[in-house]
């Protein structure tokens, strides 16, 4: 099971190298990943396949709510914070 | 009448023809037995792999039932976002001529949803998870008509093919070759509709687009291929047949030769027409 800063970390290096253009000291973790289109729409097919396979869980995207994936901050939020994913 | 209103027309007789009742046409049998064919072994995602060679016949078999609860998963996904594209369309300004026709693709598709699910929760008591997700965003105008059609037909024209050959495989469990029959009876009439309409689409709306429009259609739906074709390489799939590493599995197959041959071969009459039509500026990489 991976620490939440390597899971951080795990998510940060997806999302440059799947961009290809944004720097990693350009990317926060509260930078918005959706509204800049640093990822696209057909990309999250990718970034749900990492994440399942990073958190042991499948995803079903039906049932996400709208800015699950907005910055790295949601994600790990979303599916890796047992307490925050219980508490909502 | 024009050409297009006649084709419409015959469509919609032919459809009426057809017509069945999707809870009497089919036998569904009490229980069924996993290792057998579900999936024509050729169209099997890791077919031709080492790994596949390894597996055992009963494995083999095993993993032909969870691709086909993979395929029809794709397909209930694939239609739900289907029926609802065409339910906003249906009666909308300027659809007069199409309408009656939706009618009846909406009829079908959710007849099609039927044999999926029913086949996915009787027998592996799921369907898979949905991995897509669209986000709402600014079209120029007739670019999100274009694209609906487009998208429609691309997930079409792929899964056709497939039906195509296990709806002729004997090999095959009946229910899952009825299935796909069945399917690809009505999918021929939607893939005839769906080409004419996009191409009339596309010829109306393309000229008045800048060319970063055009560009933008061409390398979204270049993406969108790509993307519907992941679905055929489910890591859930791999896991519920017994696979180790799944999502390895899934990684390493998908951009492995033999699976960029089966899926160029597979997709090869949907890219002439997007390429034919100039949807597609170039032949994509699949």
């Amino acid at each position: 099971m991976k620490t939440e800063t390597e899971v951080r970390q795990s998510l940060r290096d997806w999302i440059v190298k799947t961009n290809g253009k944004i720097r990693a000291e350009d990317l926060a973790d509260d930078t918005p990943i959706i509204d800049r289109r640093i990822i696209s729409s057909l990309q999250l097919m990718d970034l749900i396949l990492m994440l399942e396979r990073l958190s042991g869980n499948p995803i079903d995207a039906e049932m996400l709510r709208p800015g699950a994936f907005s910055d790295i901050n949601a994600i790990y939020r979303n599916f890796f914070d047992t307490a925050y994913a219980q508490a909502n | 009448m024009n050409g297009f209103e006649a084709t419409v027309a015959k469509l919609c007789n032919t459809s009426v023809r057809d017509y069945i009742n999707p809870y009497s046409y089919l036998e569904w049998p009490e229980t069924i037995d996993v290792e057998q064919w579900y999936t024509s072994p050729e169209l099997i995602s890791l077919y031709g792999t080492p790994l596949y060679d390894s597996l055992s016949l009963a494995e083999q078999k095993r993993l032909s039932f969870y691709e086909a609860i993979n395929f029809f998963s794709l397909n209930i996904h694939g239609e739900k976002s289907l029926i609802e594209g065409l339910a906003q369309r249906l009666y909308r300004k300027g659809n007069d001529t199409i309408s009656p026709y939706i009618h009846h693709f909406l009829d079908e598709e959710n007849k099609h949803m039927t044999y999926f699910g029913g086949f996915c929760m009787r027998y592996a008591g799921k369907v898979y998870s949905d991995r897509k997700m669209v986000f709402p965003r600014e079209y120029a105008p007739g670019e999100e008509e274009v694209l609906f059609f487009a998208k429609v037909l691309v997930f079409e024209e792929i899964v056709d093919v497939y039906n195509k050959r296990m709806a002729k495989d004997e090999r095959l469990v009946p229910i899952a070759r009825q299935i796909n029959f069945l399917h690809h009876r009505d999918e021929s009439r939607h893939l005839a509709f769906g080409r004419l309409h996009l191409k009339n689409l596309f010829a109306k709306y393309a000229p008045t687009w800048p060319a970063e429009t055009r560009d933008g259609v061409s390398e979204y739906l270049k993406n969108y291929i790509a993307t519907t074709w992941k679905e055929y390489y489910n890591p859930a799939a791999y896991k519920d047949a017994g696979l180790n590493n799944p999502f390895d599995i899934q990684e390493e197959f998908f951009r492995s030769d033999v699976a960029k041959a089966h899926r160029k071969q597979i997709s090869t009459a949907c890219i002439r027409f997007l390429t034919e039509t100039g949807i597609l500026g170039e032949v994509p990489q699949v």
